[in-house]
């Protein structure tokens, strides 16, 4: 597959990819360090970087309450920064408040929104002034939303002059074109960026009929193509339970019909996906390399894949690394 | 962006307290499932469980081992995987997602070392997936007996006298590895269905067979064995038989300690719900009691059908019968035509008065190895796959068909890996057959013992708390390891057990020497390969792969 021929050319540019993070502290810290490590010109983080839960930490009396991993922790109130770490680590958001701030949070589920709106704004902030400080001023570093990422995030990336948010535009990587779309197909879940197939397709096509004839392409699509071996995850019942078959949680496809069919009629050379975790893999739909690297983020895990492109826009090698 | 303050949250979250001064604030985003409860997650467990073995490995246990009794193995196994159920309650916390020992073994010991043993594994489990054939093939005779006496068929009765050498076991396991490769074109979910089907109709002809021996007297039993074999003094004959051919009778505690790795066989796929880590809701909790329960059920079922075999049947009777048909096959035939290898299910076939019974124990075994064939096929593609996407296989092996959906290239090449196995295991001696599986789940488990015991010092940081005091932390790792230690040490002993008697658990001939060296060296022999062939077309170092992230 990866023959002598093909590596007779040379590498013009090194992607590494990684997607998923949901608001992991440690893995974006590695996301960044990744750079260095395995020499990428660019750096790619696809989508659903935003935490999924708020964990309340209840000052009191000197001291903070809090509720981790289904044990209650009491520490001194100087120990907030190793708590905060902690609970941070693998995606979720401390926020310290009272019991009153507490209780109105219980009952008021626009204030509840609005402070999780505020928690992945003010930590995107923080990410981007980090890739800022860490990164290499030669390496770029991309940043797209996905399905379960707000859209005032957006906002966030395009303001800040070290991270690019290329959403639903073009972007040239030398080589290749790149053309990004977090938008997902219908989930049982009703979030923030989600439309029917047919939208979908359109808003796929609108965004690739601007591609310039014959240039080789990347499509950065969060969700992956259906029934392709990325998209593989436990069907749910009405109930969103999942459903049990012959012993085992019953594995369906639920990536994109519109997403296989741009891939198809477009064959760009790569497809970088996410949005179902546990289906890490590549596959070659045509001549296109569709890759998922699939996430960990809540084991502390990076999990991405290193790309090499050659001068034509050719795709060289790939290797997924767990990091 | 909906908002909610739900219980249920994704992989590794902290779970939501009773407290509303300790709960936890989730948002609506996707992966948000309900989780499953203790009884799904034990409904998991048991099915996972291959319950007529038991039969397989009673009727190996007391042909292999002279005085062997099943009580004490059976407890003692089930102690072992209760230990072993801890250890993997840690793993699952550090952990929680789908996975297993190859998903543990990289995190916690390191990537190399994951994905050498991951490469093992698949090799393994493919040589497992003949065996399974194997067993499906040796039962092939009794099936075919017990089909001919339900139709009233001597055509069918007597066509399994034909099945019963080497070359007609391994072409019959070769239509049953066929076989499971057909059914595994199917979607996963047809799939599915087809294992759940077999399940029940094994458990069903288990639940028959208990029925059987409760309601029949051993004078029942004495009767139906004369009628059946057309021999009215059947039952002395072959107890008399089997004292002039030098079988043993009685127990003693060293045959029944020898005989652990067997029960511990038994038990396998029991604490199965680690699978679904990701999945349970309050995942350790979840799946200590799952596990817990599970166990308890089986002991209590399989304790209760040996002793009702005991009081129906007679162990000096089971020894007797299970022995002669090995050591005098000849004399054996001469008194009945039951299989000396089908144990309990034969000793209900001959109990069985109507068809259906017959026919349900006839084909319980074929039936139940060829449930757990595809569920083993379907594991083995995901660790080929994990391999190739790891660039240790070629990328082509993990294929998805664009019509059916299923991994056709890697069904492809675990089917042609298996034949190749299924005539290994049948023409050349090997050993006991039980005694390998043995001992490569006793080195799985292994695995995971050692996964457990290097998890607080190599990656303390996936179990512990945020805030927990010094001393409460340390006392606390000091417990994983422990219990990891435990589990090892349990584990190594099942692995001796296996190695220490080798005249019974497998020869070391060179044949066997070299399957062993195959099928356990195959990992980092590949990943030796792989690695050279890509260094030398100077694509990307598979080490990279592997390389530690430095967070900071």
């Amino acid at each position: 597959m990866w023959g002598r021929a093909k590596n007779a050319k040379k590498r013009a540019l090194r992607i590494y990819f990684a997607t998923d993070l949901h608001g992991s502290e440690v893995c974006f810290r590695k996301f960044l360090a990744a750079a260095r490590v395995y020499e990428a010109d660019v750096i790619i983080l696809g989508g659903d970087f935003a935490g999924k839960a708020i964990v309340p930490v209840l000052a009191a009396a000197g001291s903070l309450r809090a509720r981790v991993g289904g044990e209650d922790v009491t520490v001194p109130e100087a120990d907030w920064d190793q708590l905060a770490a902690g609970i941070g680590k693998s995606g979720l958001y401390p926020v310290r408040m009272n019991e009153a701030e507490l209780a109105r949070l219980s009952d008021d589920s626009g204030e509840l929104d609005r402070l999780f709106r505020s928690e992945i704004a003010a930590q995107m902030q923080r990410w981007c002034d980090l890739a800022a400080e860490r990164l290499d001023p030669a390496v770029r570093c991309i940043i797209t939303p996905g399905n379960d990422d707000p859209v005032d995030a957006d906002a966030v990336l395009a303001a800040h002059g070290r991270v690019e948010c290329p959403e639903l535009e073009l972007c040239d990587l030398g080589p290749v074109t790149m053309a990004s779309l977090g938008v997902v197909p219908t989930t049982p879940w009703d979030t923030e960026r989600e439309c029917t197939e047919e939208e979908l397709a359109k808003q796929i096509d609108e965004m690739l009929g601007r591609l310039p004839g014959g240039r080789p392409s990347i499509l950065n699509l969060h969700c992956p193509p259906y029934a392709s071996g990325l998209d593989d995850a436990p069907e749910l019942d009405a109930t969103l339970k999942p459903v049990i078959r012959g012993g085992r949680p019953s594995i369906v496809p639920v990536g994109s019909h519109a997403v296989r069919e741009a891939i198809k009629r477009y064959q760009p050379v790569l497809g970088l996906h996410g949005h179902i975790h546990e289906s890490r893999g590549a596959q070659k739909i045509g001549r296109t390399l569709c890759v998922n690297p699939g996430s960990d983020y809540s084991s502390g895990v990076l999990r991405g894949v290193v790309i090499d492109i050659a001068q034509d826009g050719s795709c060289l090698d790939f290797l997924l690394t767990t990091g | 962006m909906t908002s909610s303050s739900e219980a249920s949250v994704p992989s590794g979250a902290a779970r939501a307290g009773t407290s509303p001064s300790t709960r936890l604030f989730v948002r609506q985003t996707s992966g948000l499932v309900r989780d499953l409860g203790i009884p799904a997650a034990t409904g998991i467990s048991l099915a996972s469980v291959a319950v007529v073995n038991t039969f397989i490995n009673f009727n190996a246990g007391l042909t292999d081992f002279a005085k062997a009794d099943m009580y004490l193995p059976l407890v003692a196994a089930a102690i072992i995987w209760l230990t072993a159920m801890f250890a993997y309650r840690y793993l699952l916390r550090a952990v929680p997602r789908a996975g297993g020992e190859y998903v543990y073994l990289s995190r916690i010991v390191s990537p190399a070392a994951g994905a050498v043993a991951g490469l093992g594994i698949a090799v393994v489990f493919t040589y497992v997936l003949s065996t399974n054939a194997h067993f499906a093939a040796q039962f092939t005779p009794f099936m075919l007996s017990g089909l001919g006496a339900a139709f009233h068929s001597t055509a069918v009765a007597n066509a399994g006298n034909h099945l019963t050498s080497n070359i007609a076991i391994a072409w019959l396991s070769v239509v049953v590895m066929l076989i499971v490769a057909a059914l595994s074109l199917f979607s996963v979910r047809v799939v599915a269905r087809i294992i759940f089907w077999l399940i029940v109709l094994q458990v069903l002809a288990f639940v028959v067979l208990i029925g059987m021996l409760a309601f029949n007297s051993h004078a029942d039993f004495t009767s139906a064995l004369a009628t059946y074999s057309q021999h009215p003094g059947a039952y002395g004959a072959i107890i008399a038989g089997a004292k002039s051919n030098g079988v043993v009778f009685g127990t003693s505690i060293a045959a029944a300690v020898a005989i652990i790795p067997f029960m511990v066989l038994n038990y396998n796929g029991v604490l199965y719900s680690y699978y679904v880590g990701g999945e349970l809701r309050r995942p350790g909790r979840t799946y200590l009691y799952a596990s817990a329960i599970s166990i308890g059920v089986l002991v209590v079922l399989w304790v209760g059908v040996w002793a009702l075999l005991r009081a129906r049947v007679g162990l000096t009777f089971m020894q007797a019968q299970a022995n002669l048909g090995v050591v005098n096959p000849d004399a054996y035939a001469k008194i009945t035509s039951l299989s000396s290898v089908s144990g309990g299910l034969g000793y209900g076939m001959i109990l069985s008065g109507d068809p259906i019974t017959k026919i349900l124990f006839a084909t319980a075994v074929p039936l139940a190895e060829i449930a757990v064939n595809l569920a083993f096929l379907t594991v083995t593609t995901r660790v080929l796959f994990a391999q190739a996407f790891d660039r240790l296989l070629p990328v082509g092996v993990a294929k998805i068909g664009e019509r059916n959906h299923a991994p056709n290239v890697a069904i492809g090449i675990v089917l042609v890996i298996g034949i190749g196995f299924c005539f290994l295991t049948s023409l050349v001696n090997l050993g006991s057959i039980v005694a390998l599986q043995s001992l490569f789940f006793a080195l799985i488990l292994l695995a995971g013992g050692i996964a457990a015991t290097m998890l607080p010092i190599r990656r303390a940081d996936l179990i512990e708390t945020p805030g927990m005091p010094e001393d409460a932390r340390k006392q606390w790792l000091r417990k994983v390891t422990l219990v990891g230690g435990v589990t090892t040490l349990l584990a190594l002993f099942t692995v001796y057990e296996l190695v220490a008697h080798s005249s019974v658990y497998g020869k070391f001939s060179w044949e066997s020497i070299l399957t062993l060296v195959i099928v356990l060296g195959a990992g980092p022999v590949i990943y030796v390969i792989a690695r050279s062939v890509r260094r030398q077309r100077n694509s990307l170092d598979l080490t990279m792969a592997m390389r530690e992230l430095p967070p900071e």
